[in-house]
């Protein structure tokens, strides 16, 4: 939908040959797996910029920094990990970008909009949060979710009508929906700003602010990250609404939240 | 809930909002206290706004 803008938004001087954005699900998924493990930034990587220089200083000098969980458990689940595009809108979300291309998301921020995004949802009625999951990795995260919290899954394929279409017998009529990638989950955004509700969307480094209400800086893609951000929203959720101390974990693992599927059916979607 | 959106202005761009544009309207995501409206444009455009209580700047 928006794939003019995707280009326009492109700075070209960072972007090594990519293939186009239609094909976001087979060509970025593959860097999301393969680079979970030499993620830990690299100091003598080139930084782009002013901004990304100061991070490092702050990434380096902060073991005490009061991160959700320890940054160690957020770069090994690669949840900072982007692609190999970034758009102008992300921009203040990226820490820096890796000697091979890939655009690397600031956790610190990340961290900060989990916290944001948890007290924001925990102002609604838990059933009247919506959580749209076009992405196969986020169907099990989002199930869990909605299992910890009380919100409403939208998993799979959206099925048009769902939000807008008052005819539609199967219709939900959430005050506020939550989408896994604004791209992937674009008949959800759309149906969403339709009926006026307020968009919250994961985003990782090649998406677009276009109809969302609060971004969430992250892998939208990998198993794992997708796992860990969805439990710890969950979590944050609960100790919100004081339903779980403000230090307690809920009584589900991160583990949990993983998707299970082989190679062949990731394929498939 | 839209009727109400169409007297009030955009926290974006400072604009009434017409009513049935695809506006919204919800609590600053951080200090929830003061109501952030978006009309249609500024959502699809993804402009900033900022919550003039807290200074939470999103989306
Ligand atoms: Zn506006
Ligand atoms: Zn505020």
């Amino acid at each position: 939908m928006s794939e003019d803008q995707v280009k326009e938004n492109q700075p070209t001087e960072n972007l090594p040959e990519e293939e186009p954005v239609e094909e976001q699900i087979e060509t970025v998924e593959a860097p999301v797996e393969e680079t979970v493990e030499p993620a830990p930034e690299v100091p003598e990587a080139e930084v782009v910029d002013e901004e990304a220089d100061e991070e490092v200083e702050v990434a380096e000098t902060g073991p005490e920094e009061t991160l959700l969980l320890p940054r160690d458990t957020l770069l090994s689940a690669g949840i900072h990990i982007g692609t190999r595009m970034k758009t102008l809108d992300m921009e203040p979300f990226i820490y820096r970008v890796r000697p091979d291309g890939l655009f690397v998301l600031d956790v610190k921020k990340t961290d900060d909009r989990i916290r944001t995004t948890a007290k924001f949802l925990s102002r609604y009625e838990p059933s009247k949060v919506a959580i749209a999951a076009t992405r196969l990795y986020a169907h099990e995260p989002v199930k869990m979710f909605c299992k910890l919290t009380g919100a409403t899954p939208l998993i799979g394929r959206f099925i048009p009508g769902q939000l807008s279409n008052p005819q539609y017998k199967n219709r939900v009529d959430p005050e506020v929906i939550v989408v896994c990638d604004p791209r992937a989950d674009a008949q959800a955004v759309k149906e969403a700003s339709t009926v006026g509700i307020p968009i919250v969307a994961l985003c990782s480094t090649d998406n677009e602010f276009a109809g969302v209400d609060l971004v969430i800086p992250t892998n939208n893609k990998g198993r794992r990250a997708l796992a860990v951000i969805f439990w710890l929203i969950a979590r944050q959720v609960l100790r919100e609404r004081g339903e779980i101390g403000p230090d307690k974990d809920p009584p589900v693992t991160i583990e949990d939240f993983e998707a299970k599927v082989t190679r062949e059916e990731e394929e498939d979607t | 809930m839209s009727e109400k959106l169409s007297l009030v202005t955009c926290t974006s761009c400072g604009k009434p909002i017409p009513p049935g544009s695809e506006s919204t309207k919800f609590l600053c995501p951080n200090c929830g206290e003061i109501q952030i409206k978006r009309d249609g444009k500024c959502r699809k455009f993804g402009r900033l706004y900022k919550c003039p209580k807290c200074g939470f700047q999103g989306p």
